[in-house]
């Protein structure tokens, strides 16, 4: 198996703040993967350190088996599109287009030409006076006319109306499956992701909570109804990822590891549930007492 | 990547070459004016009569009243001059804090700095293509003002070495261009956000050349003193010499300083009294004499060279600790 990215015991602080922490991850090639986490989470921060614009403070990270870190070499292999999609927004998508081809070794201007043109992006205006899906589009189109190995998006559809959201992410996944390009691609809202992702990553509060194919993880949860359970081992099962409880009863998210205790009703999980059970675990960074309110 | 760097800068280079019209638009009439009247009133000549060490009484007074007529005519002029002053800071302000800090304000360098160039080529050419414009304004800019400047100097008896005169003109506006320039970028990179960086680069380049003018230009070569007699002296030793006098004084015949800041003159011998002698060597004693320190006026090109060699040596340590500094930018 061939790794697109990794990560080992990678970390990255803001004065005392840690952004990311104990960050351990294996991407393989040709996956498309999605970083999930809610906003602040280290999703950003995760994916500079990836093409080399942040130093790690712990730990390491290659790219192709390289180390992004001020190292040129890897730069023809990423296709990156920053938060927002910062563009020179005094210039036209066709200067963008030539700017590339003067930046980069490897540039196909006929494919990024031929995708702004299907999708009627004006070349003789101003990026700054498109609309935000637009630009977004101008920023992918350019990011894939490098023909990168590896393609990270930052919340590339953020900012765009679910119609606009749902054409970028088709168009997206239209110009990398023959490729055989891997995607990393974060965002904050799950819908985004579920149906494009076959790998999926979960950020919370700057540390990995979950990682692995999306069928595995779907695979390995399940929901368990049964009696009020107080924490002691479940026969089947390998962690509770978490608990409700009413009076009588407790209904859990489980990883099972084998056949469950025939007392608990098992049902099937989507990945939303799987990835909310995950979410919710996370302990936010901001208690009630640096808000001096009563806990 | 030059392209890109010219596709980014080329409003402000249009801007930056209207305003250098528009300012050629006011200097070179003025110039010319300039240039006209002291050619009609044959300043030229009148200054090597007044500066002759016995002065012809015949045509020093025309020449004295000439010299007043065009000083009064012109002398707001050097106010223009002071517009010259703030041009290198302007251009420090305006070229070189932008470069970097608003990169990376506005995103745009997480979109340069992952195409196919590191990011320290980008540094090096983005930063040699500002730098080589600054100088080549200041170029036209430092001569230019060198031309424009030269009548007043000459008939006004400016000083060449005073403040403002060496100051905006010749070469050092290169030397002070380059540094803000440089300051700027700087700046920039270690506080990436506009008005942190435009503020240190304001700071940082009044406060050196302030530093530097008061405490270290005097010094740049060893001070050199001459004394002059008072003996026979009808005026006072002036600096149409152009000699720059760091400090002056009357010392009396044993060398010690009995009057600081002052010079002395015996005056005509037809003011005094009949059998008066000269009036200071009565106050300080015979063998008084008027002591200068000085800087000789033909170190002048050779101070202009110390001083922007002084601005463009900063300079570089700035580029140098800017473009190593660039990696780390986040």
């Amino acid at each position: 198996m061939d790794v697109a990215l990794e990560t080992e015991q990678l970390g990255k602080r803001y004065g005392k703040r840690w952004a990311l922490q104990d960050c351990s991850l294996r991407l393989p090639t040709g996956r498309i993967v999605g970083l999930v986490g809610p906003n602040g989470a280290g999703k950003s921060t995760l994916l500079h350190l990836a093409v080399g614009l942040l130093r790690p403070d712990a730990g390491e990270v290659r790219l192709f088996g390289r180390s992004p870190y001020d190292n040129p070499a890897v730069l023809p292999d990423i296709g990156f599109v920053a938060q927002d999609t910062p563009l020179y927004r005094d210039f036209t998508a066709a200067e963008l287009v030539q700017l590339g081809g003067r930046m980069n070794r490897r540039w196909d201007a006929a494919l990024a030409r031929e995708r702004l043109a299907q999708l009627g992006i004006p070349p003789k205006l101003p990026v700054g006076r498109l609309s935000g899906g637009q630009r977004a589009q101008v920023a992918l189109a350019l990011a894939l006319a490098k023909r990168p190995r590896l393609l990270l998006l930052d919340e590339p559809v953020a900012s765009l109306d679910p119609l606009a959201r749902r054409e970028f992410l088709q168009s997206l996944m239209g110009s990398v499956t023959d490729s055989g390009t891997t995607v990393l691609l974060s965002s904050h809202l799950l819908a985004d992701l579920e149906r494009t992702c076959d790998h999926l990553v979960v950020l919370h509060s700057s540390r990995v909570r979950l990682a692995g194919a999306v069928d595995d993880l779907v695979d390995a949860h399940r929901q368990l109804v049964g009696p009020r359970h107080i924490g002691e081992p479940i026969a089947g099962v390998g962690t509770v990822v978490r608990a409700r409880h009413t009076d009588r009863q407790s209904t859990l998210l489980a990883r099972i590891d084998g056949v469950v205790d025939p007392e608990w009703t098992v049902h099937d999980v989507t990945l939303e549930d799987v990835i909310l059970g995950y979410l919710a675990d996370g302990e936010t960074t901001v208690t009630r007492t640096d808000w001096e309110v009563p806990a | 990547m030059i392209w890109l760097t010219w596709r980014q800068h080329r409003r402000q280079a249009l801007f930056t070459l209207v305003a250098l019209l528009a300012l050629a638009a006011l200097m070179i009439p003025t110039g010319l004016m300039m240039r006209a009247s002291y050619a009609d009133k044959g300043l030229a000549e009148c200054l090597r009569v007044l500066n002759a060490v016995q002065p012809d009484p015949g045509r020093a007074g025309p020449c004295s009243r000439a010299l007043n007529q065009f000083a009064d005519q012109f002398n707001s002029m050097s106010l223009l001059g002071v517009l010259f002053l703030v041009l290198p800071l302007i251009v420090g302000l305006f070229w070189g804090a932008p470069l970097v800090a608003r990169e990376v304000e506005q995103g745009t360098h997480r979109f340069a700095w992952t195409q196919g160039i590191g990011r320290r080529q980008w540094a090096l050419v983005k930063f040699g293509f500002v730098a080589v414009v600054a100088v080549l304004v200041a170029v036209v800019y430092g001569l230019g003002m060198s031309w424009w400047v030269a009548p007043l100097t000459g008939a006004a008896q400016q000083n060449r070495f005073d403040v403002f005169f060496f100051d905006m003109q010749g070469v050092t506006p290169i030397g002070y261009t380059l540094f803000a320039v440089a300051l700027g970028i700087c700046a920039g990179v270690y506080w990436p956000r506009m008005m942190p960086a435009m503020a240190v680069t304001l700071g940082g380049f009044i406060g050196l050349r302030i530093l530097l003018t008061v405490l270290a230009r005097p010094h740049y070569l060893p001070l050199e003193t001459r004394a002059i007699p008072i003996e026979g002296t009808i005026g006072e030793p002036g600096g149409a010499s152009g000699d720059w006098i760091i400090d002056k004084g009357i010392r009396d015949a044993g060398g010690t300083m009995v009057l600081p800041g002052a010079q002395a003159a015996c005056g005509a011998e037809s003011a005094r009294p009949a059998g008066g002698r000269c009036p200071p060597l009565e106050e300080f004693g015979e063998g008084a004499y008027n002591w200068q320190l000085f800087q000789p006026a033909d170190r002048f090109w050779l101070f202009q060279g110390i001083e922007s060699g002084i601005f463009v040596a900063l300079a570089a340590v700035l580029l140098y600790l800017a473009v190593r500094r660039i990696r780390r930018v986040a």
